[in-house]
C-alpha cells in the first residue's frame, strides 16, 4: 500500500440512521475504532450536520422518517465530491442498493455486520477501496448481458445503466460475483491485484447517473422513456 | 350384435340394385329420346329451291353403256377418274328468260363434278378444295353465259369423278334463274362450308387454351389429351384436300385424322373418369395408324380398303365405347355435367350411324354427312365446360382461400386467448409453488429462528444466544432472497455471496476460510436450476460449516469447487468442504448418531437427495470432509420423492 493510514481521529463521520437501537450499536463500533462520529436521525438533521462541514465518509441508511436517503445521497455528491458515501442496509438486496449506488453511494454496510466489519469497511474505504459485494455484482452482471436484448419492457428491478462499463469492468465484476477474490480475478485476467480496487472505483463512477440531464439520456438510451 | 359400434349406413343391396336399374332406365329412355328427335331433324331436307327448277332425268353413259336415271343417283364404283360416268339431260330456255342470267345449281355430288352446257365446260369442282371433301356437302353454283343458250332444249352434261372411298353420287341438279338459286346456295355454303370452318377454328382457339392449361398442369393429362384431338381436328379442317392425281399421299393422313381423333376422345373419356393409363392404351391409336400407313405406302384401291374395312368401324366402335362409358359413370355419379356429355354421344353416335347407313344406301337420302359438325359441336361443349370448370375451381380456390384465410385468423385468435388463459394459469401455478416453496424455506429456517428467539427471550437468561439466533435468522432471510435471484443456471453466482456470507460468519470464530476454485468457470452452468435447488445446496453448505464451527472445533475449513467426469462422462460440479477438526464418529450405516450434529447430518442427506445430489462424508481425527457432487441434470421436482 502506497499511501498510509491517516490517523483516525481525522476521519469525522456522518452516521445517518433513524432506529436508535442501530445507531448506537454502529456509533459504537465507529466510535471504538477511533472514527469522528456525527449521528443524525433524520434528512434535517443530516442537512444541519452537512451546513456545518462535509464529512469524510457519510453512511445514511434509505428508510428515514422525512425522506429518501438517495436525496441526501445526491446532495452530498453534489457538493463534497471529495466525501465517501455508503448506504446502510437491512438485507443488502440490490433493489436499495443499486438505486443508491446510481446517485453516488459506493457499496453498502450491513447494519447487523460485527463491529470489527463495520471498522475495517470504513477504513477500506477511505483508503480507497471500494467495496463491492458479490450480490451487487451478481446483479450488475446480469443487467449487462440482458443490455443487448432488444428493447421491450426493461427488466425488472431498479434502472441501471451498464453500457459504459469495460469488457474487462464487466469480467472483474463476473470474477466478484462468483467469489473469486482480487488476486484470483487478477490471475485470471493478467492484471496486477493492486489495479482491481482501482476499476470497482471505476464501475462505481460508472454507473453514477450525474445530472438530471444525463439521467435523461440514460433512460433515453436505456429505453426507458419513449420520446 | 355387439350394439354400439357406429356402421356406415349402406342400403341393402337388393334396394341398391333397384336404384341402379331406375337409373339405367331412365338414361336409356332420355337417350333414345334424344335419338327420335335427331332422326327427326335429320330427315328435315336440306334448303332446295323450287322443284320446277329441278333437272331429275337424265342419260348416263357408263362403261360404254347408256341407259336413262333418275336423279338423284348412285354410282356403282368407287374410282371413275379416267372414265367417268356422264350424266346428259335438257332443260328449256326462252328468249323471255334473257331478262335475268341463268345458273346451274349442284347442291351435292361425290366426288367431284364437271358441268358443260351446250358443250361447253363451265365449271370443274375439283379446282375448288372444300368441295373435294366428301365429308362436307359442298354445293357448286355456276353462272350459264347467256350466249351459250339458245330457244328450246339446251344440253346438259355433268362428268362425275368418283376417287372413294365412297361410292359417286349426283343430287338433283337445278338450272334457273340466278336469282332463284343462289339463296339456296348461299344457305348450304353456310351450313355446309362455313360453318365446319368456324367450328374448327373455335376448336383451335380450345386446343390452345387446353394445351396452356395442360402444360401448367402436367398432372391432368385429360387436358393435353382434348388439346391434341381438338389441334388434330383443326388440321384436318384447314388442310387443302386436292382431287387425284394431285392428293397424293395426304388423302391417306386425312382419312386416318378419324379415327385418330375417335381415339384421342375416347382416351380423354376415359382419362377423365379416373381410368389410369396404361401401355395397352397405345392399341388404340393403332387402327389410325394403320390408315396413315395406307396412305403413305399403299396404293389408292387399299387406302380405299383400308378406310373402309378399319377407318369407320373404329370410329364406330371407339363411339360406341365412349357411349358406354360415360352411360355407366353418369349412372353412377348422377352428375349433370357428364349427363350432358352422355347425350353429346349420344347425338354423334347417331349422327354417324346416319351417315354410315347413307354411304352404305341402306337409307335412300341425300348423302349429306352430320357426323363431323356434330363431332365438332361435342367437342367445343366438352371444352367449353372443361374451361367453365377450371373456372369454377379457380373460384373455390379463391373461396376456400377467403375462408381459410378467416379460418386461420380465427384460430389464431382462440390460440392467443388460450394461450393467454394458459400463461396465465402457468404463472399462477408458478407463483403458488414459489409461494409454498418460499414458506417452507422460510418455516424450516427464519421460522424456527425467531420462535427460538421468543423462547430464549422469555426465559430471560444470558443475552448472547439471541444475538446468535437473530443473526442466524437474518442470515437465513438474505439466503432465501440471495436463492430467490435469477441467476441464469449459474451456481458459481450463489456461491460468490454464499462465500461472503460464509467469511462474516467465521470471522468472530477466528476461522480462516480457504477457498479454491479449480477453473476460471469453476461449475458448469445449469440450466434447469431453479431457486429451491440453490436453497438446499447453500443450506447445506452452511450446515457444513456449522457443523465445522460448532462441533469439530476447526481453525481452517477449505471449499474446493471443481468440474468432475460422472460415470457417463459428462461434466459435473462438484463441492467439496474440509475442516481440521476433531471430526465425530459415523455410524454403520453412514449416518451419525443422533447425539451430536446427527439431525444436521441427516438434513444434509436429505437435501442431497432432493436435488438428486450425491453426498460423501468422511470424518476422522484429522478432519472432516463433506464432498457433494452435483447431478448432471438437476431434477424437476423433489428426486427424494421418487
Amino acid at each position: 500500500m502506497t499511501v498510509e493510514k491517516q490517523p483516525s481521529q481525522t476521519i469525522t463521520i456522518l452516521l445517518v440512521e433513524d432506529d436508535a437501537p442501530t445507531l448506537w450499536r454502529l456509533q459504537e463500533a465507529l466510535v471504538k475504532a477511533g472514527f469522528e462520529v456525527r449521528a443524525a436521525a433524520n434528512l434535517a438533521e443530516a442537512r444541519d450536520s452537512l451546513a456545518a462541514g462535509p464529512p469524510r465518509v457519510l453512511l445514511t441508511d434509505l428508510q428515514l422518517p422525512d425522506g429518501h436517503g438517495n436525496a441526501l445521497i445526491r446532495e452530498t455528491r453534489a457538493r463534497f465530491p471529495e466525501t465517501e458515501i455508503m448506504v446502510i442496509s437491512n438485507l443488502g438486496d440490490e433493489e436499495s442498493v443499486i438505486s443508491a449506488i446510481t446517485v453516488g453511494a459506493t457499496g453498502y454496510l450491513l447494519k447487523d455486520a460485527f463491529p470489527t466489519d463495520i471498522a475495517a469497511t470504513v477504513h477500506e474505504l477511505v483508503a480507497g477501496h471500494s467495496p463491492i459485494s458479490a450480490s451487487i455484482a451478481r446483479f450488475i452482471v446480469r443487467r449487462t448481458q440482458t443490455a443487448g436484448e432488444p428493447a421491450g419492457e426493461p427488466p425488472p428491478g431498479p434502472a441501471l445503466n451498464t453500457a459504459k462499463l469495460t469488457p474487462r469492468e464487466i469480467d472483474i465484476l463476473w470474477g466478484i460475483a462468483k467469489g473469486f477474490s482480487y488476486a484470483e480475478i487478477a490471475g485470471h485476467l493478467g492484471l496486477s491485484r493492486q489495479t482491481v480496487p482501482g476499476h470497482i472505483k471505476s464501475i462505481y463512477r460508472k454507473l453514477e447517473v450525474h445530472t438530471r440531464g444525463e439521467a435523461v439520456f440514460e433512460a433515453v438510451q436505456q429505453g426507458l422513456i419513449q420520446l | 350384435m355387439s350394439g354400439f359400434a357406429v356402421i356406415p349406413v349402406r342400403p341393402p343391396k337388393r334396394w341398391r340394385l333397384r336404384v341402379s336399374t331406375f337409373r339405367t332406365v331412365r338414361y336409356a329412355v332420355l337417350q333414345i329420346l334424344i335419338v327420335v328427335a335427331c332422326v327427326f331433324v335429320l330427315h328435315q331436307p336440306p334448303p332446295e329451291p323450287p322443284a320446277r327448277y329441278a333437272l331429275t332425268e337424265f342419260s348416263l353413259k357408263e362403261n360404254g353403256a347408256t341407259h336413262a336415271v333418275t336423279l338423284p343417283h348412285f354410282t356403282a364404283h368407287r374410282f371413275s377418274m379416267n372414265d367417268p360416268p356422264v350424266y346428259t339431260g335438257e332443260f328449256a330456255w326462252s328468249e323471255a328468260d334473257a331478262r335475268q342470267a341463268w345458273s346451274v345449281l349442284l347442291p351435292r355430288f361425290t366426288n367431284g363434278a364437271e358441268v358443260a352446257v351446250n358443250g361447253v365446260v363451265l365449271l370443274d369442282s375439283r379446282r375448288d378444295s372444300a368441295a373435294n371433301r366428301s365429308d362436307r356437302a359442298t354445293p357448286e353454283i355456276v353462272v350459264i353465259p347467256g350466249s351459250l343458250l339458245h330457244n328450246g332444249a339446251n344440253g346438259i352434261a355433268i362428268r362425275l369423278f368418283v376417287w372413294g372411298p365412297i361410292t359417286g353420287f349426283l343430287d338433283r341438279v337445278y338450272v334457273g334463274p340466278d336469282d332463284a338459286l343462289r339463296p339456296y346456295y348461299d344457305l348450304r355454303t353456310l351450313i355446309f362450308v362455313t360453318m365446319p370452318v368456324v367450328l374448327a377454328a373455335w376448336q383451335a382457339i380450345l386446343a390452345v387454351i387446353l394445351s396452356i392449361m395442360w402444360i401448367m398442369r402436367r398432372h391432368e393429362v385429360a387436358y393435353g389429351v382434348l388439346a391434341a384431338a381438338m389441334a388434330l381436328g383443326t388440321v384436318q379442317a384447314f388442310v387443302p384436300t386436292l382431287a387425284p392425281p394431285q392428293s397424293g399421299h395426304l388423302g391417306g393422313i386425312l382419312l386416318a385424322s378419324a379415327p385418330l381423333e375417335a381415339g384421342l376422345v375416347l382416351i380423354f373419356a376415359l382419362l377423365f373418369f379416373g381410368w389410369k393409363w396404361s401401355r395397352a392404351g397405345w392399341l388404340i391409336f393403332l387402327p389410325g395408324l394403320i390408315v396413315a400407313a395406307a396412305g403413305v405406302f399403299g396404293s389408292r384401291a387399299q387406302l380405299r380398303e383400308v378406310f373402309l374395312f378399319v377407318g369407320t368401324p373404329t370410329v364406330g366402335l371407339y363411339l360406341l365405347l365412349l357411349a358406354l362409358a360415360v352411360m355407366q359413370v353418369a349412372i353412377r355419379r348422377q352428375n349433370f355435367a357428364i349427363l350432358i356429355f352422355g347425350c353429346a354421344v349420344t347425338i354423334v353416335l347417331t349422327c354417324w350411324i346416319h351417315d354410315l347407313l347413307s354411304v352404305l344406301s341402306i337409307v335412300p337420302d341425300r348423302r349429306i354427312f352430320y357426323s363431323r359438325l356434330s363431332y365438332s359441336s361435342m367437342l367445343i361443349a366438352i371444352g367449353g365446360a372443361l374451361t367453365w370448370r377450371f373456372a369454377r375451381a379457380l373460384n373455390q380456390v379463391d373461396g376456400f382461400a377467403g375462408r381459410l384465410v378467416v379460418r386461420v385468423r380465427e384460430a389464431e385468435e382462440k390460440l392467443k386467448q388460450s394461450f393467454a388463459r394458459e400463461q396465465e394459469r402457468e404463472r399462477a401455478a408458478a407463483l403458488a409453488r414459489e409461494r409454498s416453496r418460499l414458506m417452507r424455506d422460510l418455516h424450516d429456517g427464519l421460522g424456527g429462528q425467531l420462535v427460538s428467539i421468543v423462547a430464549l427471550s422469555e426465559r430471560g437468561e444470558s443475552i448472547a444466544p439471541i444475538g446468535d439466533a437473530a443473526r442466524a435468522a437474518l442470515k437465513d432471510l438474505r439466503l432465501v432472497i440471495d436463492s430467490m435471484d435469477d441467476i441464469g443456471g449459474d451456481l458459481m453466482l450463489a456461491l460468490g455471496s454464499w462465500r461472503e456470507r460464509a467469511v462474516a460468519q467465521l470471522r468472530p470464530h477466528n476461522i480462516a476460510l480457504d477457498w479454491r476454485t479449480t477453473s476460471a468457470q469453476g461449475l458448469p452452468v445449469h440450466p434447469e436450476l431453479r431457486p429451491w435447488h440453490v436453497i438446499q445446496i447453500l443450506r447445506l453448505l452452511d450446515e457444513a460449516l456449522t457443523n465445522a464451527v460448532k462441533h469439530a472445533g476447526a481453525m481452517r475449513i477449505q471449499v474446493t469447487i471443481a468440474t468432475v467426469m460422472d460415470d457417463a462422462g459428462h461434466a459435473c460440479g462438484c463441492i467439496t468442504v474440509e475442516d481440521d477438526g476433531k471430526g465425530f464418529d459415523l455410524g454403520d450405516d453412514g449416518m451419525v448418531p443422533a447425539r451430536r450434529g446427527g439431525r444436521g447430518l441427516r438434513n444434509m442427506k436429505k437435501r442431497a437427495a432432493q436435488c438428486a445430489a450425491e453426498l460423501e462424508l468422511v470424518s476422522s481425527a484429522a478432519g472432516t470432509r463433506v464432498r457433494l457432487k452435483l447431478p448432471y441434470r438437476f431434477p424437476d421436482g423433489d428426486a427424494s420423492a421418487v
